[in-house]
């Protein structure tokens, strides 16, 4: 396990996503493929907390807590994309009940039909 | 510093192939029931993942927000829209699909096996190295805090002593999120107030005339 191996893996379920919300047409699994992308970034961001050193840490002279507590960056900034990803998934779905209530389908190609 | 185990390595080869694996069958199935399923599995072995990475508060809020709540929000969703039923066909776009997210996945990897990453061996002072991994001890309050390895003996100053903030990361991330993120962790609040009412605005009954006028309906 290396930082190169764990980026691979975050690239890679970044990419399965991509092609998820490129190629389904029902609305659900787009929004699915989406959560599937986010949980790529957080990887990537939470790999860069556990292998390198942040750099106000080597920089820190004398050494200070806040230097030391620099180094779970990563870990905070996924507790925020996880907090952003709950709030959207929820509103996305609001908005896919919102669209079947009004056009009896939740296919992507329908949506155009929302205008009024 | 910080060596990886053989089994730390086997279980995250594991749970990427049961988070990969997973994934793809949540973009392939055409029974949107199962691909929510498949869904929760693959949120469980990013979880896994965190753990591995010793992110272990990141991993018990990926446990409790995705596979806790979200999969059960997914799995309401494809239940209550019985079109949904018939099946999730794929577009026609497929093949500018797949095109697209080879090229994703291989520039990324091409940028992270070329690129030359700093790692831990740069840590030059043994006292940030002993604070990654052992834990590291505070003398003193305000502005005049001195980062020590071992508390002092006979001291009359406040020592706050901690552990290793790599190994035992919960405590320090919330440190972090009220003293250097307290602004972000506060918008975080509002934006989640904010979606609340924006959920319950797109989910309300818009037919109000419909109602009865009087208590009648209430028994």
């Amino acid at each position: 396990m290396t930082i190169e191996s764990v980026l691979a893996v975050s690239a890679a379920l970044f990419a399965i996503g991509a092609y998820g919300v490129i190629s389904r047409r029902s609305l659900v699994t787009v929004i699915m493929s989406l959560e599937l992308m986010f949980n790529g970034v957080v990887i990537a961001a939470v790999a860069f907390s556990r292998f390198t050193p942040s750099a106000a840490l080597i920089a820190a002279d004398p050494l200070t807590a806040e230097a030391i507590r620099s180094s779970l960056t990563g870990h905070t900034f996924a507790i925020f994309v996880t907090a952003v990803a709950a709030g959207e998934a929820a509103l996305a779905f609001a908005l896919v009940f919102a669209m079947y209530r009004a056009v009896e389908s939740v296919e992507i190609t329908d949506a155009s039909e929302m205008k009024n | 510093m910080m060596e990886v185990s053989a089994l730390t390595t086997i279980v995250f080869w594991a749970a990427s192939g049961m988070t990969l694996g997973l994934a793809v069958i949540v973009v392939t199935q055409r029974d949107v029931f199962r691909a929510a399923i498949a869904l929760a599995g693959s949120f469980l072995g990013v979880g896994i993942l965190y753990f591995v990475l010793n992110a272990e508060f990141v991993g018990v809020v990926q446990i409790l927000v995705y596979v806790g709540a979200i999969s059960v929000l997914m799995a309401f969703a494809v239940m209550f829209i019985q079109d949904i039923a018939s099946g999730s066909r794929p577009s026609e776009g497929r093949l500018f699909a797949v095109v697209v997210s080879v090229l994703l996945f291989s520039a990324v990897v091409f940028t992270a096996y070329n690129s030359n990453w700093s790692s831990m061996d740069e840590i030059n002072d043994p006292l940030a190295l002993h604070a990654l991994t052992d834990g590291y001890v505070e003398v003193g309050t305000g502005t005049d805090i001195s980062i020590l390895k071992d508390p002092p003996i006979d001291s009359d100053a406040v020592v706050v002593e901690n552990g290793g903030v790599l190994v035992d990361s919960t405590g320090p991330i919330g440190v972090m999120l009220i003293r250097e993120y307290m602004l972000a962790f506060e918008i975080i609040g509002l934006l989640l107030v904010a979606t609340l009412i924006g959920g319950l605005l797109l989910m309300r009954d818009r037919a109000p005339e419909n109602e009865p006028e009087n208590g009648d309906a209430s028994v």
